[in-house]
């Protein structure tokens, strides 16, 4: 097992009602990452990190935590270097921000002087005198993540943490989870259903669907698979296939185009002359890239929802 | 212990504590009204007659009290969704144990109140004699034992059930049907009648001469068997809500 990953599964699976929920999932969350746990809503996630936290017992498969087997003994020691916030933020409304993360702070056992800087971290020190039932949603959501950073852990989950919040609060929840790992050397696994919020933070991706881990690498590798083609629509495609088979080009035709792989700017210029002296009317001549939710689409599956 | 220290930070503004003083409140006061210009008679056996008709007033209040009780205590996690968190920090069974201790240590502080009380209105009275203490003791330690059995059946139903409608009709019930028991047999395999069950003074009246006569129990096998019901429950619901607890998952 390689210690850079802090959190590897082995054929997690997770069964609910004879229904595979998590099926051989084999994550692995490399250290010092923000690691997007991406997939349509449905697909497993939250029961994957539940599993991980302890929170769901696995139908079968295994956990390792900071290289370490996770086992009902050593559970609760391997997650005290860990802070999780799971769909909704867990709070006591009756109580004060401040009161809710001495709570936790007592719980976890470490420094009372968190409480400031975790308040501080997450904009927070003005309403810490507040009731947390006069708390807005937004500022829930971030005493939630107040409280999951309390101990400055060495791994943080976040399972869809920007639900529910404006996109202003999306913004800052982004922005501040972006510095975790710099700032303080924290590894981020954080999961959602929107393509684009886990482009905007991880550089670790995990695509999960009907409970089956499709795709698993750095982001830069999963932006490396959009392909880029020409696409052409001519009045003659059967000629003009034969005209780009006899320069070598393999053509395939989608609807009333023809898609050739991107080819050199003097190569087109030839090609439309060629069609345009056989009498082929060009109606259209461009360049069609793959993007990130065509190669999301296409592991998840075209039902799933960005 | 820590994990204790909390269930109490975690109820503050809640007043648990208050609510549980005005409702025995009310026990005391029905217990002050039924025992207000007491006969020479009554003086002279006054201290059985407080044993006697306390069981009897704890079968009515207490269901209804614990039950809010358990309630309180399970709705401030499930409101606040804090289970998934607090797994995270303890084991499920900690959490259990604490929310159990928790809530034995108010009904403790209920019963020592309620056995003070009772001490407190026979002196006050001016009961003839003083109290057999070990008659006292023995039957504070069955009350109790009562209230801890029909506590961890709260508890259970409380942390199980979200909508805590259900847990407090269950324990209005339990009142209703404490009422019920006293008509119908002096002992009872039922949580709800133990408290009747371990009454250790019972009264006889006679319908000619109406004149009512307190007396020491002599518990014959079967309530004996009854009374053994209550550790039976005890052990069943402890056992019952810590596994159901501990495999629930968040």
């Amino acid at each position: 097992m390689s210690t850079q990953n802090l959190i590897e599964t082995h054929n997690l699976t997770k069964v609910y009602s004879k229904v595979r929920c998590v099926d051989s999932v084999n994550m692995q969350v490399p250290s010092g990452t923000i690691y997007g746990f991406l997939g349509p809503n449905g697909a497993g996630k939250s029961t994957t990190l539940k599993m991980i936290l302890g929170l769901a017992k696995p139908t079968a498969g295994n956990i390792t935590l900071f290289g370490t087997p996770v086992n009902e003994k050593n559970r609760i020691k391997l997650l005290k270097q860990t802070g999780s916030l799971i769909e909704s933020p867990s709070y006591y409304g009756h109580l004060t921000g401040e009161e809710n993360l001495q709570i936790i702070q007592t719980l976890k056992g470490c420094s009372e002087k968190d409480i400031d800087k975790v308040l501080k971290i997450v904009r927070l020190e003005e309403a810490r005198k507040k009731l947390v039932n006069h708390y807005s949603l937004g500022m829930k959501q971030r005493l939630g993540l107040a409280a999951a950073l309390l101990g400055f852990p060495k791994l943080l989950i976040l399972d869809e943490p920007t639900n529910g919040l404006d996109p202003a609060g999306i913004q800052e929840m982004r922005e501040l989870i972006c510095s975790l790992p710099s700032e303080y050397g924290i590894t981020v696994v954080v999961s959602s259903h929107l393509l684009s919020e886990i482009d905007q933070m991880a550089d670790h991706v995990g695509i999960i669907r009907k409970g089956e881990l499709v795709y698993q690498n750095t982001l830069e590798s999963l932006h490396s698979h959009a392909k880029q083609q020409i696409a052409l629509r001519v009045s003659h495609t059967a000629i003009a296939l034969d005209l780009l088979r006899q320069d070598g080009i393999t053509a395939t035709q989608e609807d009333d185009y023809l898609l050739l792989p991107l080819v050199d700017d003097n190569y087109v210029a030839n090609l439309c002359r060629q069609l345009v002296s056989q009498n082929i009317s060009l109606y259209r001549v461009e360049k069609r890239e793959k993007s990130l939710e065509d190669i999301f689409l296409s592991l998840t599956g075209k039902e799933s929802s960005l | 212990m820590i994990t204790l220290q909390m269930e109490y930070r975690k109820i503050k503004r809640k007043k648990i504590g208050l609510t549980m003083c005005a409702m025995m409140s009310i026990q005391f006061a029905w217990l002050l009204w039924a025992s207000k210009n007491p006969s020479e008679k009554e003086l002279l056996q006054g201290w059985l007659y407080n044993l006697h008709t306390q069981p009897l007033l704890c079968a009515i209040m207490m269901p209804t009290v614990i039950s809010v009780l358990a309630s309180r205590l399970a709705d401030i996690e499930h409101k606040g969704n804090t289970y998934k968190q607090l797994k995270t920090l303890r084991t499920a069974g900690a959490l259990y144990h604490a929310k159990v201790l928790c809530g034995f240590l108010f009904i403790l502080a209920m019963t020592v109140a309620d056995y003070l009380f009772l001490l407190a209105l026979g002196y006050g009275h001016g009961y003839v004699g003083n109290p057999d203490l070990k008659a006292y003791l023995l039957s504070f330690v069955l009350q109790t034992a009562c209230c801890l059995s029909l506590y961890l059946l709260q508890l259970d139903l409380s942390l199980l059930f979200f909508n805590q409608m259900i847990p407090l009709v269950v324990g209005l019930c339990g009142s209703m049907l404490g009422v019920i028991l006293m008509y119908l047999k002096t002992y009872s395999f039922l949580p709800w009648g133990g408290f009747l069950s371990s009454a250790i003074v019972m009264m006889d009246w006679n319908p000619a001469t109406r004149i009512v006569t307190y007396y020491y129990r002599d518990f014959s096998s079967v309530e004996l068997f009854a009374l053994c019901m209550i550790a039976v429950w005890i052990v069943l619901f402890y056992t019952a809500g810590r596994i159901l607890f501990t495999r629930k998952e968040g």
